[in-house]
């Protein structure tokens, strides 16, 4: 990565957090947020310190882990669809979160707990799936698995939902739709001790990705173990996914559209990418979670739905200038 | 309280005289649009008309307002049919189910050979209400959502079912027990969130029927400033607003009150929750006026 692009990405992750910090329904005047960074004033305090800070932290990581998993996967099944919920881990989660309401279980992190262990169970049902007749992790079975577990998954919710007594049960989409709502120094904290592993393990496979792309056999000549380079991935950025569902149920487009951007501007070399989307991602999230909780307030709209609209703007603007 | 009790039933048993006298001259005033002895033409809450040429004595009821509606009004005898939420009154429960009420078992439904079909106003039921008409079965849309619609929908079945005179009865007690009710609004009046759910939060505005419940039980709504029926809300203009009190829909304590991002808002910190898990208070019935009052022995307690 070139200093100029670096340093760029830097400001940009500075100034979304700054934005996500002094943006929210409530306004706050400047000496009020010195005050509350201060550990002072008794509204303005709690309000930064518990749910700014955190949530706009929250949604850096979850968005540059979203990102890099993205660009990973896209490698890995050389496919540019794909996105970090193209093996079917969504509806794995969707059907944890809607079993959890369903049958009432109670407790305060028993939906996200619930949505990661259907994510997980997503993962390793994918996985199985795709070792037909030895061809382990071949990226056209891991597709076609992904797309048959989602379905699966779809209609069990769906048959759930229309058989189950559960009122509340409509809500389990409005989770799921996406949001930091959920965020705080616990869950913060979680997430990243969780995170570290996964992120280490894509970032440290940024030149095995690179030999990836030229094909299987191209790759074995050169040397690259490919099972196993497809194995780590496949499992890092699927633990890395089913964690975010968790925290902040399924948000789209940042692990689709923040790879391809980058892909324009920097080239297709991982090593340089990974830690480019991680910060752009991350950044581009914090700005989306800080637009969603604003332009409607005291509503707040669902942060895909901002992802989305600011989101393919952008990237259209992105093609069309690298095009011509 | 006997002698309210008596001087209620005294005001109603007038005012049932009278209307019923009403409904006489309103009968002959209408002369040949007058559908043959015993029937009834009404307009439903989407604008159509629906005649009957003789009193519904065969109901399907597609709401769990309108069942219990028809329950209070008499005609539960000819109720045949429910979906799986109708829970009251207790009697409602003998009735065979039909299952969902929105976009219904068109078949499950006509296998009850109902003369009416009692459904709730919803895009999703537009399909369903056709099946019906194809089916030759009448149909009637009811929008029963709010405290102001209660009124309405009870002289329109009363009408269809031959009941209105049982209608204005009931009206005019419940109009009477409701004013007694209503708790005077006062400036120091608590201030309530309602929370309808946690993941994320969500409440609901002005207009809505537990809103209009709170403000009647002497509080007000924390998001009475939003128009919107229900909405996401973020925790942080929670904490600006200053809650006095929560009130969640559930039995026991919610699992959101040990979640870390809440304890920044006094009122769940210092649990002071208001608890309402009938379903008094989920829908327009004449068991409001005791809901009221429920709820306004539980917010003093919780106040307190």
């Amino acid at each position: 990565m070139k200093p100029a692009h670096l340093l760029l990405l830097l400001v940009a992750v500075l100034v979304s957090l700054t934005v996500g910090v002094v943006l929210g329904p409530v306004s706050l005047a400047p000496g009020e947020l010195w005050d509350a960074l201060k550990l002072g004033n008794a509204t303005a305090g709690p309000i930064v310190r518990e749910l700014r800070i955190p949530r706009a932290l929250l949604a850096f990581v979850v968005g540059g882990g979203l990102a890099m998993t993205g660009t990973a996967l896209q490698a890995l099944v050389r496919n540019p669809l794909a996105d970090p919920y193209l093996l079917g881990l969504s509806g794995g989660a969707g059907l944890g979160a809607v079993v959890a309401i369903a049958f009432g279980l109670g407790g305060s992190w028993s939906l996200p707990l619930l949505s990661f262990a259907g994510a997980i169970a997503a993962l390793l049902l994918v996985y199985r799936l795709s070792l037909v007749q030895g061809r382990r992790l071949d990226p056209r079975v891991l597709i076609l698995a992904g797309v048959i577990v989602s379905a699966f998954t779809g209609a069990l919710m769906s048959a759930i939902m229309a058989l189950s007594d559960a009122v509340a049960l409509r809500n389990a989409f409005l989770w799921l739709l996406g949001g930091f709502s959920a965020a705080s120094w616990p869950a913060l904290g979680l997430f990243i001790a969780y995170a570290l592993l996964p992120l280490a393990l894509i970032l440290g496979s940024a030149r095995a990705l690179d030999l990836l792309a030229l094909g299987d056999e191209s790759a074995r000549h050169l040397g690259l173990d490919v099972g196993r380079t497809r194995l780590i991935i496949y499992f890092a950025t699927g633990l890395l996914t089913a964690a975010s569902v968790a925290v902040c149920g399924i948000i789209g487009f940042v692990g689709l559209v923040v790879p391809h951007a980058a892909r324009r501007l920097l080239g297709p070399l991982h090593r340089p990418l990974l830690p480019a989307v991680f910060l752009g991602g991350g950044a581009f999230l914090v700005l989306a979670d800080a637009l969603a909780r604003t332009v409607a307030r005291p509503l707040e709209l669902p942060v895909g739905v901002v992802t989305a609209l600011v989101g393919v703007p952008l990237f259209a603007l992105l093609l069309r200038r690298t095009l011509t | 309280m006997g002698i309210l009790i008596s001087s209620i039933h005294r005001t109603s048993s007038l005012l049932t005289r009278l209307a019923f006298v009403g409904a006489l001259l309103l009968a002959a005033a209408c002369g040949r649009s007058a559908p043959p002895s015993g029937g009834a033409v009404v307009v439903d809450d989407v604008g159509d008309s629906v005649r009957l040429d003789h009193p519904a004595r065969r109901i399907v009821s597609l709401a769990p307002a309108s069942t219990e509606l028809l329950f209070a009004i008499g005609a539960g005898t000819a109720v045949v049919g429910r979906t799986r939420w109708c829970d009251y009154p207790a009697a409602a429960l003998d009735v065979p189910s039909v299952g969902d009420g929105i976009q219904p078992n068109v078949e499950a439904v006509a296998a009850r050979h109902p003369d009416l079909v009692v459904l709730y106003h919803s895009a999703q039921n537009s399909g369903a209400r056709q099946q019906f008409a194809r089916l030759g079965i009448a149909t009637v849309e009811l929008a029963l959502d709010r405290l102001e619609d209660f009124e309405r929908s009870a002289h329109l079945l009363g009408t269809l079912t031959g009941h209105g005179a049982d209608a204005d009865t009931m009206l005019a007690a419940f109009q009477a027990r409701l004013a007694a009710a209503t708790q005077p609004t006062r400036p120091d009046a608590p201030t309530v969130l309602i929370l309808v759910w946690d993941q994320p939060p969500m409440t609901i505005g002005h207009g809505s029927f537990l809103s209009e419940i709170v403000e009647r039980a002497g509080a007000r709504n924390l998001f009475g400033d939003l128009a919107a029926s229900a909405g996401v809300i973020s925790v942080e203009a929670v904490v600006n607003r200053r809650p006095d009190l929560v009130l969640v829909t559930s039995d026991s304590e919610p699992a959101f009150a040990r979640r870390p991002e809440w304890q920044t808002v006094a009122a769940v910190r210092q649990r002071r929750f208001v608890r309402v898990s009938s379903s008094a208070f989920n829908r327009p019935s004449p068991r409001m006026p005791e809901a009221i009052r429920e709820l306004t022995g539980r917010l003093r307690a919780a106040v307190r």
